[in-house]
């Protein structure tokens, strides 16, 4: 009946929230009292028993009023009952004991009971160390259970026993095959763990509720199941998110990281078509709304290159670039520029060189440890000058188009260990230049236009290195196909018209 | 003693007009023959240029070496293009809510309007579901290159200032311009071009005129170069008859050493432009010509397009526009005039006249974006395609009349822009209108932040990014611009 009384009131609940305030006052408290003990006792201090005996009693009515307020916090549910029922008996005892301890060092009291010395170190010793295990069990009810050790680095995770680290990401893995992905293993579920799972888990129930598998998702909470399958309008899993974030029902709630409309959508989508547990995105029909974000879910754009990533070398300390050999390349008509004024890197640029070729290719190797992109397109090199190409350590992008370049030099470029972006076209190179360049693993995109590489190995060496995008240019019937759409679809519109 | 005054007078004035008259000529009327075409920092780097920016050098490792901005002045219909609104249909007819008219003001629309719904048939392209209309049939063929943003807005409702806004970040006159701070920050690469051209096509130049690609208070070597389309592309720069190259060669090498004495005597920045204008000039005589030339692209190069050699239309600038980022030139400003769907007579509506200029240039456009990606140029230069403002969802009715056809008025709280290639997403929109796309309800971007964003992509701080005029900081955001982190690569 009283708790009923206190469960209706907002009193409780009130009260209740003080809990993981007040309960830091007896941890401070018993510390200090246990550890001016250990100081007195070994002559270390000079401190008086009714000192101590003092803060003994505040420590005592510290851990009541924390074991009043984690009572009425307790009420509103949502925690494991095992946890919380340690963790209620654990803090009980840090009272009780914290009290008996006073009790005993209250120098009235002192010579009335026998052995009151061994009493007295015994509830403190108690009193401190239930303190320690109530607190922990306290901390997994707050964070949920393995919150302190779900860091631990190697070594100590293997000396622990513990599993490999599951660090939850902030970030949804790419999908390589969004078609073949299971919609709720691959989609669903990831978008629990990232923003759901936290406070409903299985030592964290909120609202009685857990979302960190399908069944029980289905069975839902106290207000009834979260989702209605084939209705999302109706599915308190989407109504809740869709809430105002003002509102007190909105899930996750204020000042938590927010699921994103695209996921939102994904999971509205999900229950639509009936929330099956074991179907893949292929299976399942595909409103417009959900398409984008699924495509955001995917790995990047298979057609374009992938240009989100920015080359390491640009985090690279090199030091400062010899002015003499800037100078020489200045010289020679070639184009010196610094990448960013906070980096010593070099850009250098044939663009008003045009007569550049192998005798001055020289030149760039005084600056190999700040050359970062090199374009020498429609410049007089050839194969010679690859190798001292190949000394630039750095380069990243690399301009070879419209030059006499051919495999046998292309071959040098294999030692470049950060090279990302080749522009061959307009050149001699073959399929087999290109087999080699494609297998670098720090190529992402390679250009061989007009040069004797052929559509069916570009597309086949596309296909076997995920990592790099080889564009060939249209060829005459990409052309055409693109002209067609174009008028096919100018047709259609004047025949609305 | 008086005759020696005289004298003195004399002798002073004599000095005097004829450098004075050069100068004056030079200087104060820069759009004049040669003044007007200069661009190249490759003199004025250095002694010209202020401590705050080390010109040529970006602050940070730049996404977007180049620019190509496709202007559409007039401002086409984002309602009709990209900005689909389904639940527009079932309010078409029907007259305009109170909310949407009061307190506000438009420049033609007057009274209770009509709710006017989109026009174009939409479906969603690519994988990333890009929204487009029948009127860009081309421009779904590369929907996975591009970033939209659908909740642009602005703060001016007429042509002019509003163009001056999105080129110079303010709307009165006398700022530099996106493409002059570009040029100004990062130099220009081709030392035989100018480092900012203009092209227009549509029969007019933009409403806000030179000013829209000027330089402002930057030294004017920055301000943008505009170049003809057809004929010579750029006048009087090829030798006069009787004029060898030789000879022009001297005579400019004997006008710059005279510049250069004056430039010792009184240390005026702008006659180092000055000598870089004549070296630059001496210089496009070669290069320019050649660049403009389309004659040696191949006949698929051309069909791609949609171009025949010799016309000066929108679908060749953008093959020029290829052409000079292919040659390192850093910004390419193309501005296509005749979008300003009122419904006013037969070119200027959202249905029949849209439709014309969607096609002849959502071909062109496309083209530009494929072109360039087989090039392997669209990783580093960044296209922009938008306008001053948008269109209202409500049908003009200017005078309170019935228009002769479907129109929109100008619309400043909600258009489209869109961007691809150099730092940007690929196949992503951002920001949101209301459901009859009045408001932007989400991801709103100011002309500002897009500029912001710009310039970001460029490797400049738009709030560091300043050049110092008249005893303040200035820079092109002005006071305000925030970068839409949401849309960077």
């Amino acid at each position: 009946m009283f708790q009923l009384l206190l469960q209706s009131s907002g009193w409780a609940l009130f009260i209740g929230r003080f809990h993981p305030l007040l309960v830091h006052l007896p941890i401070g408290f018993l510390l200090i009292a246990a550890l001016l003990e250990l100081g007195r006792r070994t002559n270390k201090i000079n401190v008086g028993a009714p000192a101590i005996a003092f803060i003994l009693l505040c420590s005592a009515i510290g851990a009541s009023l924390a074991c009043v307020a984690g009572y009425l916090l307790s009420l509103g549910g949502g925690y494991d009952a095992l946890l919380l029922d340690r963790h209620k008996w654990q803090g009980i005892g840090v009272a009780a004991f914290a009290w008996v301890a006073w009790f005993v060092s209250i120098d009235k009291f002192k010579e009335k009971i026998p052995l009151v010395s061994t009493v007295y170190a015994g509830t403190l010793g108690l009193a401190v160390l239930l303190t320690m295990t109530a607190g922990h069990d306290g901390g997994s009810l707050t964070h949920g259970e393995g919150y302190l050790s779900q860091y631990t680095p190697e070594p100590f995770r293997t000396l622990a026993g513990m599993p490999p680290g599951k660090v939850p990401s902030e970030e949804i893995k790419p999908i390589e095959n969004i078609e073949q992905a299971l919609v709720y293993k691959d989609v669903v579920q990831p978008i629990m763990e990232m923003r759901c799972t936290q406070c409903h888990n299985a030592s964290k129930s909120k609202g009685g509720l857990r979302l960190d598998d399908m069944s029980f998702i289905v069975k839902g909470g106290e207000s009834g199941p979260a989702l209605l399958a084939g209705n999302s309008a109706e599915s308190d899993l989407i109504k809740k998110c869709l809430l105002p974030e003002n509102d007190d029902q909105h899930m996750p709630p204020k000042g938590k990281p927010q699921l994103t409309n695209e996921q939102i959508a994904l999971l509205s989508w999900w229950i639509e078509q009936g929330a099956p547990a074991d179907k893949k995105v292929g299976e399942l029909q595909k409103s417009d709304a959900v398409k984008p974000a699924l495509a955001s879910l995917t790995s990047g754009n298979p057609a374009g290159p992938a240009k989100s990533t920015v080359s390491p070398v640009l985090s690279l300390k090199v030091g400062q670039a010899d002015e003499k050999q800037i100078d020489a390349l200045r010289k020679a008509g070639l184009l010196v520029n610094s990448v960013s004024q906070d980096l010593n890197l070099l850009e250098v640029s044939a663009v008003n060189a045009k007569d550049f070729d192998d005798r001055q290719i020289a030149l760039l190797t005084g600056l190999s440890g700040q050359i970062v992109s090199l374009k020498l397109g429609g410049t007089k090199i050839t194969d010679a000058s690859l190798k001292e190409i190949a000394k630039l350590k750095y380069l990243t992008k690399l301009h070879l188009d419209h030059t006499a370049i051919s495999d046998a030099g292309l071959a040098n470029l294999k030692s470049l260990d950060y090279l990302e972006y080749l522009n061959l076209i307009d050149t001699k190179i073959t399929d087999n230049g290109l087999k080699s360049i494609a297998s670098m693993k720090t190529m992402r995109s390679v250009y061989v236009w007009k040069s004797n590489a052929t559509d069916s190995i570009v597309n086949q060496l596309n296909r076997s290195n995920p990592h790099v995008v080889i564009t060939n240019g249209m060829s005459g019937p990409a052309i055409a196909q693109f002209l067609q759409i174009g008028k096919n679809a100018a047709r259609d519109s004047t025949k609305a018209l | 003693m008086q005759n020696l005054l005289k004298e003195l007078q004399h002798t002073h004035l004599q000095h005097q007009t004829r450098r004075h008259f050069l100068q004056s000529c030079g200087f104060g009327l820069g759009a004049l023959g040669l003044g007007s075409l200069m661009g190249s920092c490759t003199a004025a780097s250095g002694d010209s240029t202020p401590q705050s920016v080390k010109t040529g050098i970006p602050q940070f490792a730049p996404k977007a070496k180049r620019v190509i901005y496709i202007h559409m002045a007039g401002a086409p219909s984002q309602l009709e293009l990209f900005d689909y609104k389904p639940e527009l249909i079932k309010y078409h007819g029907q007259d305009c809510p109170a909310e949407f008219l009061e307190g506000k003001k438009f420049a033609f629309i007057q009274g209770v309007p009509k709710m006017l719904g989109p026009q174009g048939k939409f479906a969603q392209y690519g994988q990333s579901g890009a929204w487009m209309s029948d009127y860009v049939p081309y421009l779904q063929t590369v929907a996975d290159e591009i970033t939209f943003l659908k909740a642009m807005h602005t703060d001016q409702f007429n042509h002019a200032p509003a163009q001056l806004l999105m080129h110079t970040g303010s709307a009165r006159l006398g700022r530099p311009s996106l493409g002059a701070w570009s040029v100004y920050g990062l130099g220009s690469e081709n030392q035989n071009l100018p480092g900012f051209i203009v092209l227009a096509s549509g029969g007019q130049q933009p409403d806000a005129g030179k000013s829209v690609y000027g330089s402002g208070f930057l030294p004017s070597v920055y301000q943008g170069v505009q170049c003809r389309t057809g004929g010579d592309p750029v006048l009087y720069v090829s030798d006069p008859n009787g004029m060898n190259r030789g000879m022009r060669k001297q005579t400019i090498e004997a006008i710059n050493e005279i510049n250069r004495q004056t430039y010792e005597d009184v240390q005026d920045p702008e006659i180092l432009t000055r000598i870089s204008q004549y070296e630059m000039a001496f210089r496009m005589q070669m290069s320019v010509p050649e660049v403009m030339d389309v004659s040696k692209e191949p006949q698929f190069i051309l069909d791609m397009y949609g171009v025949k050699p010799g016309e000066g239309t929108f679908a060749m600038n953008c093959l020029l526009a290829r052409k000079l980022v292919e040659n390192d030139v850093r910004f390419v400003q193309l501005f296509d005039w005749g979008w300003d769907g009122h419904g006013t007579s037969k070119d200027h509506n959202v249905e029949g006249g849209l439709r014309q200029k969607c096609r002849e240039s959502d071909q062109p456009i496309a083209a530009l974006i494929q072109d360039l990606k087989m090039r392997g140029l669209l990783e580093e230069t960044l296209i922009i395609w938008g306008a001053e403002f948008g269109r209202t969802p409500m049908q003009e009715n200017r005078n309170g009349l019935v228009m002769p056809f479907m129109g929109r008025d100008h619309h400043l709280d909600a258009f489209t822009m869109w961007m691809a290639g150099g730092g940007v997403k690929q196949g992503y929109s951002h920001g949101e209108t209301d459901e009859l796309g009045y408001y932007g309800v989400k991801g709103r971007v100011h002309v500002h932040d897009i500029q912001a964003t710009i310039l970001h992509l460029m490797g400049f701080d738009h709030e560091k990014f300043t050049y110092p005029f008249q005893g303040r900081n200035f820079r092109l955001t002005d006071t305000e611009g925030k970068v839409v982190k949401e849309v960077l690569a």
